[in-house]
């Protein structure tokens, strides 16, 4: 009769054959048929890192993405007991190996970062605030979407098709994503400045105004009205794709919480 | 009762359309746990609708890595979200050497297994304080056996006092690609422990394998079987119907949903069939 350890010794070659293809005999097994087991396995690894980094898939060669998917799934455990969040745990694995490839494709990560936080706020959940629809963008307190984040990227990943990117287009990118009440993610370019004033507004409600007054205060600067007139433009605009849900909960009627 | 295993391929279409009418929808918590957005929405609504079973996939409950109490915490709070009706799991492990592998594997059909698995169910059991019920899985080869399969899956059974998840498309798939009788096995399984019943497609992949890929309609010979288990089972018991993949329109699935539901009524007598309602 088999031990415990045994047991456990069979299940654990048999789970590292389907990671690494690797076969070490076990008492028992239909040598062909337990080829099925690694097939399906890897399929789904593939498949849902594939519907996860389409664009990371497009920049690189078949062979190459064949790799970096067997590299991942041979040396990293994942974690998630919720498939649909490993594919961030395969971005987290070539960031952390910094992977020849990332030399090749100097683009990859920012593309994979870009395409992670499009599921991570689609998928996300739901964040509960306070506000109300009723103000005035200049003068009243505005609300932050929470369901957003800020991204920092090094290639326009967000604007050019990802294998038209070169080392020329190396630069500095701030995007912020967020998404909105039917649930659809929207990405929106930002400069330092609006950067500055989104983090304001994330700790505390904020208007224009004051988001304004705040970074003078802080860059001992002076907005120009035309930089001022753009400011408020940018808040306008944001409030109506619900980047900003509205207006800070006052005297004003409250619309959700 | 024939329910269906819903799906965000179809959530859209299902929402609006009368063509699905199913008695219940079943999920895998790991699918939905901490979803917001659209999909929360769309889940809501059916939710509105119909009674939730679940059905998990990542909890490894014959995993020799220890069971995840985090996890099990997060499917009981869904459990408890979502008022569902019966959570089940897969008589497998998905996890192994601290890493998850997203599938069903076969644990081996030895004494120490059954009394390790039993344990983990016992244990998931007082955690969710409610009785699961365990699937019988499709497999593809035997892993350094000591029993039967039967043998292994009673003992199981009996040890960890749970209830049964009777995959008949399950059954069918491993009668042929083990040679064995597939109405015997159902014979010897304790059939008072039935609690839900899966049924689902497979695909014939070579002359002596078959995949169970819940990506075909079910076969004559399987729903064959499935009056066979009612006719053992002799009352009524919630059944689902899986589709996973090659979604086809919903009233397909219903058809295949009516069909389910015209062999129960044909087998069960209207009494019995009564005592459900």
């Amino acid at each position: 009769m088999q031990t415990y350890i045994d047991t456990q010794a069979y299940q654990s070659q048999l789970a590292r054959f389907c990671r690494t293809g690797q076969w070490e005999p076990i008492p028992g097994v239909h040598v062909q048929h337990v080829q099925q087991y690694r097939r399906l396995v890897y399929n789904v690894i593939d498949d849902m890192l594939l519907n996860a980094y389409p664009l990371v898939y497009a920049c690189i060669e078949q062979e190459e993405w064949n790799e970096l998917v067997q590299l991942f799934f041979s040396e990293h455990n994942c974690q998630s007991p919720q498939v649909w969040y490993m594919p961030k745990e395969f971005y987290l694995f070539l960031h952390k190996r910094q992977h020849p490839l990332l030399q090749k494709y100097p683009q990859l990560l920012n593309v994979m970062e870009y395409e992670w936080a499009e599921i991570a706020l689609f998928m996300m959940e739901d964040i509960a605030v306070t506000y109300t629809t009723f103000g005035d963008v200049l003068f009243s307190k505005l609300i932050l979407n929470p369901e957003h984040c800020l991204l920092h990227l090094t290639y326009p990943v967000h604007q050019k098709k990802v294998n038209t990117i070169h080392a020329e287009d190396k630069s500095c990118f701030y995007v912020i994503g967020h998404r909105n009440r039917e649930g659809a993610v929207l990405f929106t370019d930002l400069s330092p400045a609006l950067v500055r004033m989104i983090e304001y507004l994330a700790m505390q409600p904020l208007s224009v105004m004051q988001l304004i007054q705040q970074l003078e205060n802080e860059y001992a600067m002076q907005l120009t009205e035309k930089d001022k007139n753009a400011v408020l433009h940018f808040f306008e605009v944001a409030l109506q794709k619900q980047l900003l849900l509205g207006f800070s909960v006052s005297s004003e009627k409250k619309v959700f919480e | 009762m024939v329910g269906i295993g819903y799906r965000k391929d179809f959530a859209a279409d299902f929402a609006e359309s009368n063509d699905m009418q199913p008695s219940f929808i079943e999920v895998a918590p790991e699918n939905w746990i901490g979803v917001g957005g659209y999909w929360k929405k769309q889940f809501q609504k059916a939710l509105e609708q119909y009674p939730l079973f679940t059905h998990g996939l990542s909890l490894s409950i014959g995993s020799p890595d220890p069971l995840d109490f985090v996890f099990l915490k997060q499917v009981k709070q869904f459990l408890r979200q979502t008022n569902a009706v019966l959570y089940s799991e897969h008589l497998s492990y998905a996890k192994c050497n601290n890493a998850h592998l997203y599938d069903l594997l076969p644990i081996p059909f030895t004494e120490a297994a059954i009394h390790h698995v039993a344990n983990n169910i016992k244990q998931v059991q007082d955690f969710l304080e409610e009785r699961i019920a365990i699937e019988i899985v499709s497999y593809y080869t035997p892993v350094a056996p000591e029993l039967s399969e039967i043998d292994f899956i009673n003992a199981i059974l009996q040890e960890a006092d749970c209830d049964l998840l009777l995959d008949v498309n399950n059954v069918y798939v491993n009668s042929f690609n083990h040679q064995y009788n597939a109405k015997k096995f159902i014979e010897q399984l304790p059939m008072h422990k039935v609690k839900y019943i899966h049924m689902a497609g497979h695909e014939k992949v070579a002359d002596d394998l078959i995949i169970d890929t819940h990506g075909e309609a079910i076969i004559d010979p399987v729903y064959d079987l499935f009056a066979f288990t009612i006719q053992q089972l002799n009352r009524d018991v919630p059944v689902l119907l899986e589709r996973d993949f090659n979604i086809p329109e919903l009233i397909q699935l219903q058809g295949e949903i009516n069909r389910l539901r015209d062999i129960k009524q044909q087998i069960l007598q209207p009494a019995s069939y009564a005592n459900i309602y």
